[in-house]
């Protein structure tokens, strides 16, 4: 009888070092195209940016690299997650989506257009893309809960009835409680004060919602909140969202599309089958892959025929389960030879 | 607000970021002392060479340095200015070198305005170096307590000043991340601070001055719990981890002042008996 799994010849798996792939792999030139190929490039994007550089420091003995020849296109309408380890440029690259920071090289174009083709619109550019900064609890002010989700559709100039709908709309999605409406934001919980101030994004109805860790220092229930409330923003208003988290868990879960951010530049983007069917690259570049991907990872190594890529616990139950009636029907099969 | 230097400790080796933190502030006191016992053009290029002297020996950067001095250039330039035109020299013979409807401008207030640019520039580079520049602020702070001790003795509450100095200093850094933090994401909701009446422009602080207090607040309470938690219960009884001892470069140091001093006081009194030049 052969065994089911070789344990032992999992547990002497040694970590091999591949050479860091080549980032141009995955995106595919056009005829137009900039001096990088633009990763996950499709037609009409709602974002792109175009071959950014970004400094830290510039002309100074203290000069980083941010970005490093970054393009990318980001598609409408879909939720995105942007990975990567803390320094690896994913928060300055939201900065720079809704112009809060602007790169000394490279465009965004918003729609095809140039954010920063007319640097007096750029608050305009503001409420088109809304941005969710880290811990934005700290950023309440207002005497209480409904006035602080009203100051983003206020500073609009948005008539008073316009204000209330769009208020109640957001907390709705942001799952804030219609009954902490009228209290102070500073009595509320952490959690609580969170879904606030995400409300008063998503409450400007922007056309680009991007989140910097949305669910950073929540407890598993409160990110499970935040997440699905995020994913329901997006599937019922179309809205693009984008999400920069470091949990490839979280990102597995939620995310269509996933953008990889290594060492200042994109190491792969594309849909979230494509991306995690590479789960062994993700590794060699020190990232976290969720942690059914990688049981597969070993279960494979260990000469499993697993399919590559599985980053749910249903599917890998059920490529498990398959593979187990198979050897199942063998062996009675070997059986009555 | 990257840009802000004033007093930002510069790390570098050199006799003076070695020396005690007490002396230093001791020379820092005489230094300024000095500057003002200037009284002739001699005693002036004196403490202008030894301003740049000191940059020398700190082993920092002129450019580093002159950045802190850049702030004061409106106080510098408003006092030269002032001295300029209010100069009058009542000496016999004295002629205005420009004489204009109520404006006269004398050589002498010509001199008087360069003195003071001296001395202010002086003044600003010593304490400078010898403090900001080459002490961190924890040293700083160190050096006040041991050197303000004995005003314990009639209740001064050195220990306490000593500890809000600390912790002031600690967070500056602290708090103006924070400020840039809360004004970035204020703009992402539209918050507009440079546009509009004054009036406009004061009310759209708010957002950014309420979350600020806030978090400042709760950042005492925290620190408040873990000092608690680590036993801290004030000045009695404390023991240093690092114990500060005077050593030969100290006195050398201090004795390089008093020298200085003496040098410009001789300078003075030559300057008077023989009518050198222009004098204050």
């Amino acid at each position: 009888m052969t065994p089911f799994i070789n344990v032992r010849k999992i547990t002497i798996i040694k970590k091999t070092k591949t050479p860091r792939p080549n980032p141009s792999a995955v995106g595919t030139e056009n005829g137009a195209a900039p001096a990088v190929p633009i990763m996950n490039q499709t037609e009409n994007p709602k974002i792109r940016l175009e071959n950014i550089n970004y400094y830290y420091g510039k002309g100074t003995p203290f000069e980083v690299k941010a970005l490093d020849a970054v393009s990318l296109d980001i598609h409408g309408g879909k939720l995105t997650g942007i990975i990567g380890h803390t320094g690896s440029g994913k928060s300055t690259l939201v900065q720079l989506l809704n112009g809060l920071a602007r790169a000394g090289e490279g465009r965004v174009l918003l729609d095809g257009v140039d954010i920063w083709a007319d640097p007096k619109e750029i608050g305009r550019v503001r409420y088109r893309v809304g941005l969710v900064m880290q811990y934005p609890e700290y950023q309440l002010f207002e005497e209480t809960v409904y006035a602080d989700i009203a100051y983003g559709p206020r500073n609009m100039g948005l008539p008073e009835e316009e204000i209330q709908a769009r208020v109640h709309e957001a907390a709705a999605f942001a799952g804030v409680d219609a009954a902490l409406m009228e209290k102070s934001p500073f009595d509320l919980s952490g959690g609580q004060k969170r879904r606030v101030a995400i409300a008063g994004i998503m409450a400007m109805r922007p056309e680009v919602l991007v989140l910097d860790e949305p669910a950073a220092g929540l407890d598993p229930q409160g990110r499970h909140t935040i997440f699905q409330g995020i994913r329901d923003y997006n599937r019922k208003t179309g809205c693009t969202v984008l999400i920069v988290s470091h949990s490839m868990e979280d990102m597995a879960q939620y995310c269509d599309d996933v953008v990889v951010m290594a060492h200042s530049r994109v190491l792969m983007a594309g849909d979230r089958d494509h991306i995690f069917a590479r789960a062994d690259e993700l590794e060699t570049v020190g990232l976290d892959i969720p942690q059914i991907t990688k049981l597969c990872l070993l279960l494979r190594e260990g000469g499993m025929p697993m399919p590559a890529g599985l980053y749910t616990v249903e599917a890998a139950e059920d490529s498990l389960m398959k593979l187990f009636s198979e050897a199942k029907k063998n062996r009675r099969g070997g059986e009555r030879s | 607000m990257k840009g802000f230097a004033f007093g930002q400790y510069y790390p570098a080796n050199s006799v003076l970021h070695r020396m005690d933190p007490r002396a230093k502030v001791i020379c820092a006191v005489a230094y300024i002392v000095a500057s003002f016992l200037c009284k002739n053009t001699f005693s002036f290029v004196l403490l202008f060479v030894s301003a740049f002297a000191l940059i020398l020996i700190s082993r920092i950067p002129l450019k580093v340095v002159l950045r802190s001095v850049r702030a004061l250039i409106f106080i510098m330039a408003f006092t030269a200015v002032l001295n300029i035109f209010w100069i009058v020299d009542t000496a016999e013979g004295a002629v205005p070198l420009v004489e204009f409807w109520i404006i006269k401008i004398y050589t002498k207030g010509l001199y008087h305005a360069a003195f003071i640019l001296v001395r202010i520039l002086a003044m600003v580079i010593g304490t400078g170096l010898f403090l900001t520049y080459t002490t961190t602020p924890i040293a700083l702070t160190d050096a006040l307590e041991s050197l303000l001790r004995p005003l314990a003795k009639i209740k001064v509450p050195v220990h306490a000043f000593a500890m809000m100095m600390t912790i002031a200093l600690r967070f500056i850094p602290t708090i103006m991340e924070e400020t840039e933090k809360i004004m970035s994401a204020q703009k992402a909701r539209g918050a507009d601070f440079t546009t509009g009446s004054l009036a406009k422009r004061a009310k759209a602080l708010i957002p950014i001055i309420i979350p600020l207090f806030a978090s400042a607040f709760r950042r005492a309470d925290e620190l408040a719990t873990a000092m608690e938690c680590r036993c801290y219960h004030g000045g009695e009884g404390r023991t240093k981890l690092r114990i500060l001892r005077y050593h030969a470069r100290d006195f050398l140091g201090m004795l390089w002042i008093i020298l200085f001093i003496a040098a410009i006081v001789t300078l003075n009194i030559l300057g008077a008996r023989f009518g050198w030049l222009y004098t204050m």
